[in-house]
């Protein structure tokens, strides 16, 4: 499931919309008067503004994580933060602008000269790089290494668990196996990308698909010279296109970052390279490393997966310290999926006496309460999409209080008076989504609801929960789950979760099997809008027919509490990334 | 005596050999019997065909169990391929696996885990010997004093309590009310002062616990050897008291010691699991539980193999110490 | 001291196993014959420490049967949220003390509200039905296993002490805890609850029989060289009437002693397991689950914390008093 591991990446409609007023919320452009040290940032500051702009050199970067990255293989990568963390080392063909607001979701020029040419059938991309930009050991990075790259994604035997677009997009039936067993001796055997020249890449797509760009800007679309590829040990290695380069990597413990001498900043619009050193230190404590973030000997949480509940505490009981957190919508909405193939939830009545059964409030408090879990959600489209409209509350959950007499009406109406049994399935290893489902469970008690839980391996998420046949067999009526955008419009985000067309046999996210014709139709027609805001309607219209199918019981929209160093400079947060951008940050002190 | 010691060597070697197979059945049995697939652990959500039917050939799940016992000792002695296609990885002896989660050789990984564990274990191992043995000496000399009692009062509620309750409690007063850093693992040569700072709130919460067993035992076993005949001799011929009980009372009564000693040692340095759950130190015990959390399969077997290394090499060298120091033990 | 992970594996349960102690032990207990039990009856009455430690033990067990009818008159149903005993934003009890009132006798959970009280009532169900049913197979096993190995010597005898060796040269909570986190959360027709707590019995029982199997096969070695079991055997009586008939009752005391100081080991290896995540499943309590949900807040309610704690503690002491003062009773050594 999206959990961590997916990442919000702009939509196509985005590159428009970022330039157009339309997108309500709008990009707050009020240079921030803070002088490069001073600490005069309040509370979400950095949501709608640079923090502490300044172009100070030298000093430490010291980023701290509570969790491993996945992988530092631009070919893995796939947690949310590890996607920022790679844009350090790992330039791609166009990657987000970095501001604030809205405009943060377009896209600019990064390796590539310009914007791609997009042949009028809508599926030949054509490329061209920037002369002169080279790999941390001074070899020129040319299309080859950039197809190269793409190429890797395909050796899912050797290098799972990364994103698949660029197989979804690139595999027109060849089943091209990857370098690792391509017969090519040059290994650039996948034709479907061609490099007529060293400067010059053409993407021949399958299908037309205008979120391609974006995609590949997810580090997939990273350059990678094939005379250092070491397959699966590329992660302990890997080569730098950004402004820095790495100086040791431990997997479990963390990476040292220095400056890359062969970065040209003349080539690169969007990166700072301020500090000498970046610094990343995986923790075991997450304690200890709130502990220093407030006590200032770290910088900023990289996984900006929020605070613990001690330092949260600690934070807003403390207006100082609150100065310098912030809690911006990341995307992501929590929620418990209603599965249709398990009796008695086939019937829609049952359905909704569960979502008036739940109680808003506890469901809120379990995730951590209105500011370090989020707002009660009312639907499921995230405030940050297009289309959007938190005030659209067809089950009245706002108010934060069950609705017991609404339940027993619709458990009458099923036919089950006296209620019915059924199972609460949820991940293991996600302490917040037990106390969801403890509390799911205990309000649906007094409904004549009994729900009994039912915990796995969160590893195992796409062959149980994402297995409709297991969800059958095993009666798992209620899956508790969260998702975040791969693209950040109602495509991007409900499709995945609503759509016919995306329910799979494993690794399923269409989790109540959603397949209604009006809803796939809504989605098939956004997709063919020229105009984006006639397709947020489209996307408004396919999450009210969600909402009344009562497929899904919506917990909060998420919100996570980070806190940052004072002395970090160029705090942003960028809202494709969904989190503070690193590239960016600097520090005031020098040390 | 080299029979003696070749004839233990032997038994430790089996009794290893029995846990290797024992676990690895176990870990290789349970999931093929509630259905899951080890595979799908190695590769997670996407569970992509062609990523499983990968993962099979290379990690040889296909074979019986049987074949992957064997080519799992056989890396043990010689180290192993792991093959698919062109794609080979090496993992050099002794391979205990290979992680795939990490990209990591097993081996390799608990190495590195092991000078957390054993700065823990060792440097709370000190403390509490001396606790231990001082209180139980002196409960036992001055027996039914109120020294004694009162030492025998707090050692019984020490081995009543929980570590995992003592070390909130030695959190929420040293480091959150008195301001204390949090402790930590500071590698020794880096810096001997951090190290040692780092780790003195969890050596003396674990102390805590063994002293007090430590100092019941000593003194039950100081008052049964003070009851001996051969005490009772020395002191008749005039003996001082001190060199009494120092030169006979200690070396008898403590001898029982050693035993218990390096059983716990032993058990200890294969992971104080709750210890460093508690504390947040990376060591054996931390990396188990996260791999347990995990399912990262290879890894769990590797440390429970360490683990059990540890316990048996402790039993044979209390084994042979006791021939050394208790006369009373013929090795034959 | 079965699992008792980070507790020293070997406290004075092992001990006996010094075979001239055993000895003098067993003879003594043959001689005394039927009187033992009045003298030792007499001796742990006397013993005040071990008499509180016993009506603690009472107590708790009390408590635990009558979980339900004490709820009812002094709590709230353990899995039932309070939200209004929360303050929302910091997910924190409102009001002092982790939310004491006279509505919630020992404060609410923080986050959601429920009441410890019931919680620390219901924990006790489970920690004692885990701890004196893994007791009593231990003890079942132990006892099998000691006499037969005891008794019929040679092969037998090697095996089965072979098998001891190897369980306690065996990593058995980091094995516990991987086996347990493997096993399916329901089986044998019972819920998540109750069948957990079949698991954590058999996983702490099986770990915990070499313990009383060491201590009774070195009794029965003794035992069988006795006169009055090689009359018996003279008399023609087979193998098992001996065993169960002239062995078994003067096994009965050290049985006693080492069943009950294997509880409070027991105690808390459960606790220790539910700590690390793998024992009871939520919404069910348990005093290590308890402790382990409080890791995420201690330090701004620190009673969520000390209560658990506090119980786990008493409880454990409360067996060891009992079991020191049995032991005492039944030992004529020890005075």
């Amino acid at each position: 499931m999206a959990g961590k591991t997916k990442v919000m990446v702009a939509g196509a409609a985005a590159l428009t919309l970022g330039l157009t007023a339309a997108c309500g919320g709008g990009s707050d452009k009020n240079s921030s008067t803070t002088t490069n040290g001073g600490s005069t940032s309040t509370f979400n500051a950095s949501t709608t503004q640079i923090v502490n702009p300044s172009d100070k050199t030298g000093g430490t970067l010291n980023l701290w994580s509570p969790q491993a990255p996945d992988s530092l293989d631009p070919a893995i990568a796939y947690y949310a933060w590890t996607i920022n963390f790679s844009r350090l080392y790992s330039r791609t063909l166009m990657t987000y602008a970095p501001k604030p607001g809205k405009d943060g979701l377009t896209l600019v020029p990064d390796l590539a000269q310009a914007a791609p040419t997009i042949s009028a059938d809508g599926k030949t991309y054509t490329y061209k790089l920037k002369s002169g930009v080279k790999f941390d050991d001074g070899s020129v990075i040319t299309s080859k290494d950039i197809k190269y790259g793409i190429e890797r994604t395909f050796a899912q035997d050797v290098l799972p668990n990364g994103p698949l677009y660029a197989i979804q997009d690139l595999d027109q039936g060849q089943h091209y196996p990857g370098p690792y067993k391509d017969k090519d001796p040059n290994k650039m055997g996948l034709k479907t990308v061609e490099t007529p020249d060293d400067s010059t890449i053409i993407f021949h797509l399958a299908k037309p698909n205008a979120n391609f760009p974006y995609e590949i800007t997810m580090p997939i679309g990273a350059p990678v010279p094939q005379k250092r590829d070491t397959g699966e040990k590329y992660a302990l290695a890997p080569a730098s296109s950004g402004p820095y380069k790495f100086e040791s990597i431990n997997p479990d413990t963390g990476a040292t970052l220095v400056k890359n001498p062969n970065w040209d900043p003349s080539t690169d619009s969007v990166r700072k390279q301020l500090p000498d050193k970046i610094v990343l230190t995986v923790t075991t404590n997450a304690d200890d490393m709130d502990a220093r973030l407030i006590a200032g000997t770290a910088d900023l949480d990289a996984s900006q997966s929020g605070v613990s509940t001690q330092a949260r505490t600690q934070i807003l009981t403390n207006d100082k310290l609150k100065a310098n957190a912030a809690n911006p919508n990341n995307g992501f909405i929590r929620y418990a999926a209603l599965a249709q193939t398990v009796a008695p939830l086939d019937n829609v009545d049952c359905r909704k006496a569960i979502i008036y059964a739940s109680d808003p409030t506890t469901l809120q408090t379990a995730r951590g309460g209105p500011i370090a879990g989020g707002d009660i959600a009312t639907n499921m489209l995230p405030p940050n999409i297009l289309g959007s409209d938190v005030k659209y509350d067809p089950y009245n959950r706002a108010q934060g209080k069950p609705q017991l007499d609404l339940a027993k009406q619709e458990l009458q109406k099923c036919g089950h008076p006296n209620g019915f049994s059924t199972t609460i399935a949820v991940r293991n290893n996600k302490p917040a989504e037990i106390a969801t489902a403890t509390a799911l469970q205990a309000a649906l008690k007094p409904a004549g609801i009994n729900a009994s839980i039912f915990q796995y391996d969160g590893k195992l998420i796409g062959s149980i929960a994402g297995s409709p046949a297991t969800v059958k067999a095993k009666n798992l009526g209620i899956i508790i789950a969260g998702w975040g955008a791969d693209f950040a419009t109602g495509y991007g985000y409900l499709a995945p979760i609503a759509m016919g067309s995306f329910i799979a046999q494993s690794g399923n996210f269409n989790f109540p099997e959603i397949n209604d014709p009006a809803i796939n139709a809504a989605f098939t027609k956004g997709l063919s809008e020229q105009d984006p805001a006639a397709a947020a309607q489209d996307y408004a219209n396919a999450n009210h027919l969600v909402m009344e199918g009562a497929y899904y019981l919506p917990f909060v929209f998420d919100k996570a509490l980070n806190y940052y160093n004072p002395r970090l400079t160029n705090v942003y947060f960028n809202q494709a990334l969904a989190m503070v951008d690193f590239s960016q940050l600097g520090v005031s002190d020098g040390k | 005596m080299l029979a003696y010691i070749i004839r233990r060597l032997i038994n430790a070697v089996v009794t290893l050999i029995v846990v290797t197979f024992v676990t690895f059945c176990v870990f290789f049995l349970v999931p093929k019997l509630t259905g899951s697939d080890p595979a799908l652990l190695y590769v997670g959500k996407q569970a992509d065909p062609v990523a499983l039917a990968g993962i099979r050939e290379k990690f040889g799940f296909n074979d019986p169990l049987i074949v992957q016992y064997g080519k799992f000792l056989k890396g043990i002695v010689a180290g192993r391929d792991y093959v698919t296609g062109a794609d080979v990885t090496h993992c050099s002896a002794p391979c205990l696996g290979y992680s795939f989660k990490n990209s990591q050789e097993v081996w390799p990984l608990l190495i590195h885990a092991l000078p957390v564990t054993f700065s823990l274990a060792l440097g709370a191992a000190v403390l509490w010997v001396l606790m231990g043995v001082f209180f139980g000496v002196v409960s036992a000399l001055r027996r039914g004093s109120i020294w004694d009692r009162s030492a025998m009062t707090v050692a019984l509620a020490g081995v009543s309590l929980p570590i995992y309750f003592t070390g909130l409690l030695s959190l929420s007063i040293f480091v959150y009310w008195l301001g204390f850093a949090n402790p930590g693992y500071t590698p020794f040569f880096d810096n001997p002062w951090q190290w040692f700072t780092g780790l003195l709130l969890p050596w003396i919460t674990l102390a805590f616990l063994f002293a007090a067993t430590y100092a019941r035992l000593t003194r039950a076993n100081m008052l049964e050897t003070l009851g001996e005949d051969y005490i009772r001799t020395a002191r008749a011929k005039g003996l001082r008291e001190r060199t009494v009980i120092g030169k006979h009372g200690l070396r008898s009564g403590l001898t029982p010691l050693v035993t218990v000693f390096g059983l716990d040692l032993g058990a200890l340095l294969g992971g104080a699991i709750l210890t460093e759950a508690v504390y947040n130190l990376r060591g054996l015990g931390y990396f188990a539980l996260n791999s347990i959390r995990s399912s990262d399969l290879p890894i769990i077997l590797g440390v429970t193999l360490f683990a059990a290394g540890f316990i048996v090499i402790m039993n044979l060298i209390v084994d042979l110490l006791y021939g050394v120091i208790d006369p009373r033990v013929r090795l034959g | 001291m079965s699992l008792g992970p980070e507790a020293s594996i070997s406290d004075e349960i092992t001990t006996p196993t010094d075979d001239a102690a055993v000895e003098r032990n067993a003879g003594e207990t043959a001689i005394a014959g039927r009187s033992l039990k009045q003298i030792a009856w007499r001796r742990l009455k006397k013993d005040r420490v071990a008499v509180g430690g016993g009506i603690v033990i009472i107590v708790l067990i009390v408590m635990a049967i009558l979980a339900p009818l004490l709820i009812k008159l002094l709590g709230h149903p353990y899995d039932e949220y309070h939200n209004d005993a929360i303050d929302p934003t910091l997910g924190l009890p409102k009001g002092s003390l982790g939310g004491i009132s006279k509505e919630f006798i020992l404060g609410v959970e923080p986050v959601n509200g429920r009441d410890i009280f019931s919680r620390i009532v219901y924990g006790a169900q489970t920690t004692l039905t885990v701890a004196f049913l893994s007791a009593f197979l231990s003890t079942i096993l132990g006892v099998l296993f000691g006499m037969t190995a005891g008794f019929v010597g040679g092969w037998v005898d090697s095996i089965i002490s072979r098998i001891m060796d190897f369980l306690l040269a065996f990593p058995q909570l980091l094995f516990s805890i991987a086996l347990v986190s493997v096993l399916p959360p329901t089986s044998f027709g019972l819920g998540p609850r109750w069948s957990r707590v079949v698991v954590l019995v058999i996983v702490i029982g099986f770990f915990g029989w070499p313990y009383i199997g060491r201590i009774v096969r070195g009794q029965t070695l003794s035992l069988r060289e006795r006169e009055f079991v090689e009359a018996s055997r003279s008399l023609g009586a087979r193998s098992p009437r001996i065993l169960f008939r002239e062995m078994l009752p003067n096994l009965a005391a050290p049985i006693l002693v080492y069943t009950t100081l294997i509880i409070p080991t027991n105690i808390l290896t459960e606790a220790a397991l539910s700590f690390l995540g793998v024992g009871i499943p939520p919404p069910y309590p348990s005093w290590g689950g308890m402790l382990s949900d409080a890791v995420a807040t201690y330090r701004y309610d620190a009673m969520f914390m000390i209560i658990p704690g506090a119980m786990i503690f008493i409880t454990v002491l409360a067996f060891n008093l009992f079991g020191d003062g049995l032991r005492d009773a039944l030992d004529p050594k020890a005075h």
